[in-house]
């Protein structure tokens, strides 16, 4: 579980271990995310 | 601490002294950017040709180089710079600054001109010209491996110049290592213009603190800070290219020149993909982020090749601005331009212009004698570079930088010229980010994220964090221009006391809001030399380091109209993007009241002129004074 | 149970805060060249080694010294020079097969790592853990597992096809 700040409405929302996928529940913005650690996720770029 | 060294070089007289830098002089500008910009503001007369012999080159080691934290080993070089005719200051990583001070000096000011290719030698207190006539011609890297040859000394430690540096081209870079440089606003044509190929340091002098066993635990305490937050554990894996997977998404950097704010079909330059070439990272001195790659390419015409990095920067100024859209063609140009002591910057912001021009027929293959300028033809970039190092056909053109470039190419071409005061510009979009845009018209060495960026505007933090932080309202929004003005001129100041330190600015709050910044500051200066300066004076020290800067370009020619945004911010909506980011420009209106308010906070009147009881307040009333 | 000061070079940034830090505590100073361990470097290919004493089980700067200054400290395992009993002749700094013994500028002074007592600063400081102070027996767990991370991708990728 790692969070992420949403970079189009700026919100964070969590994130699922090592999903490379998910969307903001707020805005819906779909991303793909990486992990420079085990325990934290990034955006990678859009979906 | 109060008997470290200024050595006084005068080339064309060979004659060398050294003088103990003083310690009123030391509370009141620190060291490193500070100290130059007391000793350019001070030395230099006004108005005089940036490559003539009276030019004055100053290298200077940050206040707390040494320390074991927060990257201490930066060094401060300036002049007046070549490219801009304002301030000329850059600021360099790797481990030159620690081996100045190990060698006896804190700071070198150099004068006049060698009348044969020359390198400066300190050596435990010792200083040498000596003969460079070897060396001339060699690359960055070839230059300083053969120093350590010669000097039969293998932690010898250089600065070195490239062929850029010594063609003149003025944007040619100093650099150290594999991938430090000094990139910004010429200093490398300084090194040039005075036939000073290097300036090696080494010294087995110690360094002293004031108490060493509270500065050691401290250090540890300041290491910890910045290693916890994400920003830096992003930035440990993936280095600064990190930036591009916030910004590429976001729709915040400029493609084709100015034509797009995003990539598209930008997967490959993603940071990750730093991995199919990263053999791990590396780190400049007390760095416990090391956010560069040690890169090897095994395939292609170019390998077998070493490189670091790339930088963020270089993802923009050899990809996205040149829609370039391999990470291998990044890899490529950094390593050349690194070669060739360029700046990456400049180098990618001139040939992005280039394309624009060639493509709206402004310029065609007559006048780049045959290079065609095609979007993402990355062979020709890749010429393009080495003919701008030797100042072949039209990279002579280039190798001047944007107004003799506009002058020669014609006046058509200026609004596609994305610079401020004749420096290129980041490859950053800022029209949906007015701080962002203020910050790059106010620097005082020309467009540039450097000198005040404060990207923690990007997360939409709470108002009554932003309040903590900046000690005055300012807006959650990053769209918005309420209260923006307060961020730069706070972060102008907190940058240019980072210099004068000599500590990362990647380690203070930069993009990460839990940082060291003021207190950590005042902290580590009581611990490393015993002087108690408390955090509001810190914050006089970096208002009157920027204002000396103000005052040198004020004394230079340059006004209000200077600190503005090529037209193009105000005229053309970012076409693509997220909804946050898409059909944003700058507002003319708004942006000049938020340079007003900027110039209020600094205690400048409505024309940016430091006000009398400002300079009074700062001590600056009786500048200029004299070290030498 | 006795920890050992392992290095692994692939880790290293080069970042020299261990240098830094280890002259910081040691001589209150910083001063590189007097630090216990200290980081060689080929610059231009990427390649950074800490070098360190490794206190060996069967240490050579121990047997080839004259004055049996040289012991084994029992709480730290650190083989240490008595200073008192010590005179100078810099054999055990020139038979020293790793270089795990400085002689200082003014050839005055053998430089050697102590372990800190037991908590090596250098350790405390070395972000990528390039040097580790670790219980024997786990290095070679650590390294088997290194190795057979390699394998496991390998094999992780092999199930997923199928
Ligand atoms: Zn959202």
């Amino acid at each position: 579980m790692s969070e992420v700040r949403c970079l189009n409405c700026l919100k964070r929302f969590t994130v699922h271990s090592q999903v490379k996928e998910a969307s903001c529940p707020h805005c819906k913005t779909k991303y793909r995310i990486s992990w420079p650690t085990p325990n934290q996720a990034k955006v990678r770029g859009l979906a | 601490m109060w008997n470290r060294k200024i050595a006084i070089v005068d080339l064309s007289a060979k004659t060398v002294t050294a003088k103990p830098i003083p310690r009123e002089i030391r509370k009141k500008y620190l060291g490193g950017r500070g100290l130059n910009m007391y000793l350019l503001y001070n030395h230099l007369q006004p108005n005089v040709d940036p490559l003539g012999p009276e030019n004055l080159l100053l290298v200077g080691s940050g206040l707390l180089a040494g320390i074991p934290c927060l990257g201490s080993g930066r060094c401060d070089i300036a002049a007046k710079s070549p490219l801009t005719g304002a301030v000329g200051d850059s600021n360099i990583g790797g481990f030159f600054a620690p081996e100045l001070r190990l060698a006896g000096y804190d700071h070198v000011a150099i004068t006049g001109k060698a009348d044969s290719p020359s390198y400066l030698l300190l050596k435990d207190g010792a200083i040498e010209i000596k003969d460079a006539s070897h060396l001339w011609g060699k690359d960055t890297f070839d230059t300083q491996e053969a120093l350590r040859r010669d000097e039969h000394d293998e932690k010898l430690v250089s600065l070195v110049i490239g062929v850029a540096g010594e063609n003149l081209v003025r944007y040619a870079n100093v650099r150290t290592g594999m991938k430090n440089a000094a990139g910004r606003t010429g200093m490398g044509c300084v090194m040039g213009s005075k036939n000073l190929k290097a300036i090696a340091a080494r010294g087995t002098t110690p360094i002293e603190f004031a108490d060493p066993d509270n500065l050691l635990r401290y250090c540890r305490e300041m290491n910890e800070m910045i290693t916890s937050t994400r920003w830096a554990k992003a930035q440990s894996r993936w280095g600064t290219m990190i930036i591009y997977s916030n910004t590429n998404t976001t729709g915040l950097i400029r493609t084709r020149n100015f034509q797009l704010n995003r990539l598209v079909d930008g997967e490959d330059l993603e940071p990750e993909n730093i991995d199919r070439y990263s053999i791990g990272t590396s780190g400049c001195f007390g760095c416990a982020v090391h956010c560069r790659h040690r890169y090897v390419l095994k395939e292609g015409p170019y390998a077998p090749l070493y490189g670091e990095g790339p930088e963020y920067t270089s993802l923009g100024a050899f990809g996205t601005m040149l829609d370039c859209r391999k990470m291998e063609t990044i890899l490529v140009a950094n390593h050349l331009v690194n070669k060739y002591g360029l700046d990456t910057l400049e180098t990618g912001g001139l040939i992005a212009w280039a394309m624009e021009l060639y493509e709206k027929g402004l310029i065609n293959e007559e006048s780049t004698d045959g290079l065609q300028l095609k979007w993402g033809n990355e062979d020709v970039v890749f010429d393009l570079i080495r003919k701008i190092a030797y100042r072949e056909g039209f990279g002579d053109t280039l190798a001047d930088g944007f107004k003799p470039a506009i002058a020669k190419v014609g006046t058509d071409s200026e609004y596609y010229a994305i610079h401020v005061k004749g420096m290129s510009n980041l490859h950053s979009d800022e029209r949906p980010t007015p701080s962002f845009a203020l910050g790059i018209a106010t620097s005082t060495r020309g467009a540039d994220h450097l000198r005040s960026r404060p990207a923690i505007d990007m997360y939409g933090l709470p108002e009554n964090m932003l309040k903590e932080i900046y000690g005055g309202s300012v807006a959650t929004d990053y769209s918005s221009y309420d209260g923006k003005s307060r961020m730069v001129w706070w972060q102008e100041r907190l940058y240019a006391v980072t210099d004068a330190l000599g500590v990362c600015k990647f380690q203070t709050v930069f993009c990460a809001v839990h940082a060291p910044k003021w207190r950590e500051f005042s902290t580590l200066i009581n611990l490393a030399t015993g002087m108690t300066i408390t955090e509001d004076e810190l914050m006089r020290v970096g208002e009157r380091i920027y204002t000396l800067e103000r005052l040198f370009n004020l004394r230079e020619g340059f006004s209000r109209q200077d600190d503005s945004l090529p037209d193009r911010y105000f005229t053309e909506p970012t076409p693509i993007g997220l909804p946050v980011a898409k059909g944003k420009k700058i507002d003319r209106e708004k942006f000049d009241a938020m340079l007003t308010e900027y110039y209020d906070l600094h205690g400048w009147n409505l024309q940016g002129v430091p006000k009398s009881e400002t300079l009074k307040d700062l001590n600056l009333s009786k500048e200029p004074s004299k070290l030498f | 149970m006795q920890r050992i000061l392992v290095v692994d070079p692939e880790r290293c940034t080069g970042c020299r805060l261990c240098e830094a830090a280890c002259s910081l505590f040691k001589e209150k100073k910083c001063a590189p060249e007097h630090a216990r361990v200290q980081v060689t470097k080929w610059e231009n290919q990427g390649i950074y080694i800490p070098i360190v004493c490794q206190q060996c089980e069967t240490p050579i700067c121990e047997v080839v010294c004259p004055m049996h200054a040289i012991k084994r400290d029992s709480n730290t395992n650190a083989i240490v020079i008595d200073e008192n009993t010590c005179v100078g002749c810099r054999l055990c700094a020139q038979f020293c097969p790793i270089g795990g013994i400085s002689i200082d500028e003014n050839a005055s002074r053998l430089i050697k790592c102590d372990l800190c007592s037991g908590d090596p600063v250098c350790v405390e400081f070395c972000q990528p853990e390039a040097l580790k102070h670790i219980e024997p027996l786990k290095l070679g767990t650590m390294k088997k597992r290194t190795a057979a991370e390699k394998y496991s991708e390998y094999l992780r990728k092999t199930l997923d096809t199928h």
